[in-house]
């Protein structure tokens, strides 16, 4: 495959400045591959939405480049539009006009012949499971019917690529998982998804890659699978019967153990590969003869990712900020096995 | 750019009336200024008890560029400002659309930008159309209201449309434009405040040009609602026009013509500068 010409979107060493010094993104390199469900993630303000406004052609750079498709989108802005597909983090429907008619305008502006619109709109709503409410009037929608309307609004004219700006936001779970499964469908007809996300579950199911962007830097990226590989292992908790004595050299000596925390009388052990470990932790202690009161372990989750790479946790990331930019902000790493 | 402006024209227009309050409204707002207005201030009161005895119409005529009554007078300048207000309120769905995003969403779409600003135009163009249309049939079934003349026909009343069409939209491109370019329903009335007013007195819509003091009447010649209120007064009032009354009327769709024409640019220039990126 000629990955060349196989990228959906394509951004090099983008910045963007809000004068008079707001550096909103700050040299992101990313490429998004035809065909996948990409997830930026990041907590409020780290600059998802602008990386996302310049790419469906709302925003200026600053400086840098990003293409879409193959266009740039300050170059050929026109050419990005006929291709893309934006839902935004707020829903922008007409409250006044039916579903099916906020649906036809969409159509109409997008230039598809309105016999192939009504039958397309039928199919969506199908998806998004409005048929019965293709009727009435967008202001007697719950905020989980509007948002999935949002999303059909920018599929009906077959978009190559979509944007996503925090699909789920203030969704109840149920609404939110619905979402995610139509994502899923669509990604699995050939739909390239580009999202933004906050929520670090719905970066980890949905995406097969990930940026995580924090103070308008791209911290780290790659598969949820490798990033959380890249944390070096599971977390073993185990607790003793006899709480007296200090293992933590003992349990440090042993193989597969990368490192050993006590935390009262348990200790936590970092695990690279657990599976190939446990037997060998578990045989050791047994013929020193101590005996084990609790064990539990943890799979490493986006949030660790999350913390590992940042040095906070999310949801310490998500309070408000002075400025926009934190000069110490750590150096990019990619943790891309290809 | 036509299909796409006519497609969100469409959208407004539906959207206009399906909430009944907005054309009740402009309905009641007629009413206000025909039936009390058009009463109270209606000069003849002043005129009739005249010494003169029943010359007072005669007087009343000369001065009222020919109407046989005020209400006859005053429909085209209350079907001017009707429409002038009327913009004015609808300029708020436009900035609504840009506050809530809507204008953002739209310019993702394979759209010319000024397809944005012209929908908003000709919706407007429409509304201010209807309302205008409204205010002319009230005006026939008031009391002591409009007398048409009686050779006012079909092409008379297309002369009519025509005027206020061109009104409408000199008001439409002035109104959008500003709508477009500001970020809050806030400023936007401070703007129209501040325009509305001076727009409204500053014409013959309610007056003839010989109450204006001297200072005055360069402006209140050279307003745009002036020349619509005068160009239909003529229709009204004489019916087929003398080739003297048919210069005139020719002169005043010229210049509310170039009005259209320099507030449209200057809307497409409000808007270019507002939609895009930054």
């Amino acid at each position: 495959m000629n990955t060349q010409s196989a990228k959906a979107v394509q951004v090099e060493s983008l910045t963007k400045v809000y004068p008079p010094s707001t550096r909103a993104v700050d040299g992101v390199t990313f490429s998004v591959d035809e065909g996948e469900i990409f997830g930026l993630l990041g907590p409020n303000g780290a600059g998802k939405t602008t990386i996302m406004r310049i790419l469906a052609t709302l925003a200026s750079i600053t400086k840098g480049r990003a293409m879409v498709a193959g266009h740039d989108v300050s170059k050929e802005p026109a050419a990005v539009r006929s291709i893309i597909g934006v839902v935004p983090q707020e829903v922008t429907l007409d409250n006044e006009l039916k579903g099916t008619e906020n649906l036809l305008l969409s159509a109409k502006l997008h230039h598809v012949p309105k016999d192939v619109a009504l039958e397309r709109a039928r199919e969506l709503l199908r998806l998004v499971e409005l048929e019965s409410a293709g009727e009435m009037r967008v202001s007697t929608y719950s905020g989980g019917m509007k948002r999935r309307l949002q999303l059909t609004t920018a599929l009906i004219h077959k978009p190559k690529i979509v944007f996503l700006d925090e699909p789920t936001v203030g969704l109840d779970i149920q609404t939110r998982t619905r979402i995610w499964d139509y994502l899923q469908q669509l990604n699995r007809d050939g739909l390239t998804i580009f999202m933004t996300t906050h929520y670090l579950e719905e970066a980890d199911l949905l995406s097969r890659r990930v940026a995580i962007v924090d103070h308008g830097r791209i911290i780290v990226s790659g598969s949820p699978a490798e990033l959380k590989e890249s944390l070096h292992g599971d977390i073993l908790t185990i607790e003793f019967a006899d709480g007296g004595s200090d293992f933590t050299s003992f349990l440090e000596r042993m193989d597969g153990v990368s490192q050993v925390t006590r935390v009262g009388d348990s200790y936590r052990l970092k695990l690279p590969k657990l599976e190939t470990a446990l037997p060998s932790i578990i045989s050791s202690i047994t013929a020193k003869g101590l005996k084990i009161r609790e064990t539990s372990f943890t799979k490493p989750t986006m949030d660790q990712v999350f913390l590992e790479v940042t040095g906070r946790s999310m949801r310490d990331a998500e309070e408000p900020r002075s400025n926009g930019h934190t000069p110490s902000a750590p150096v990019a790493k990619d943790v891309t096995s290809a | 750019m036509i299909s796409e402006s006519l497609a969100l024209g469409q959208r407004a227009i539906t959207k206009w009336l399906r909430n009944p309050f907005a054309v009740v409204a402009a309905l009641l707002q007629a009413i206000f200024w025909l039936v009390l207005f058009g009463n109270s201030f209606n000069p003849a009161n002043a005129l009739s008890p005249s010494p003169l005895g029943g010359g007072s119409l005669g007087i009343f005529q000369q001065t009222f560029g020919g109407a046989v009554n005020y209400i006859t007078f005053l429909t085209p300048g209350v079907i001017g400002i009707v429409s002038l207000t009327t913009m004015s309120f609808m300029g708020v769905d436009v900035v609504l659309d840009r506050i809530s995003g809507y204008v953002d969403t739209l310019s993702t779409y394979p759209i010319p930008r000024s397809s944005i600003y012209f929908g908003a135009v000709l919706q407007n163009i429409a509304k201010a159309m209807a309302t205008a249309a409204i205010t002319f049939v009230l005006a026939l079934v008031v009391p002591n209201g409009l007398r048409l003349a009686g050779s006012f026909g079909f092409v008379d009343l297309l002369g009519v449309l025509l005027v206020f069409a061109l009104l409408s939209a000199v008001f439409s491109g002035l109104f959008t434009g500003i709508a477009i370019s500001v970020k809050s329903v806030d400023s936007f009335f401070a703007a129209v405040n501040f325009l509305t007013f001076p727009i409204m007195f500053t014409s013959t819509a309610l007056f003839p040009i010989s109450f204006f003091p001297s200072w005055m009447k360069p402006f209140a010649q050279a307003s745009p609602v002036s020349l619509a209120s005068n160009a239909a007064r003529l229709l009204i009032v004489n019916g087929s026009l003398s080739s003297s009354q048919a210069a005139s009327f020719a002169g005043e769709i010229a210049g509310l013509a170039l009005y259209g024409v320099l507030f449209a640019l200057l809307g497409i220039l409000l808007a270019r500068r507002a939609l895009r990126p930054r």
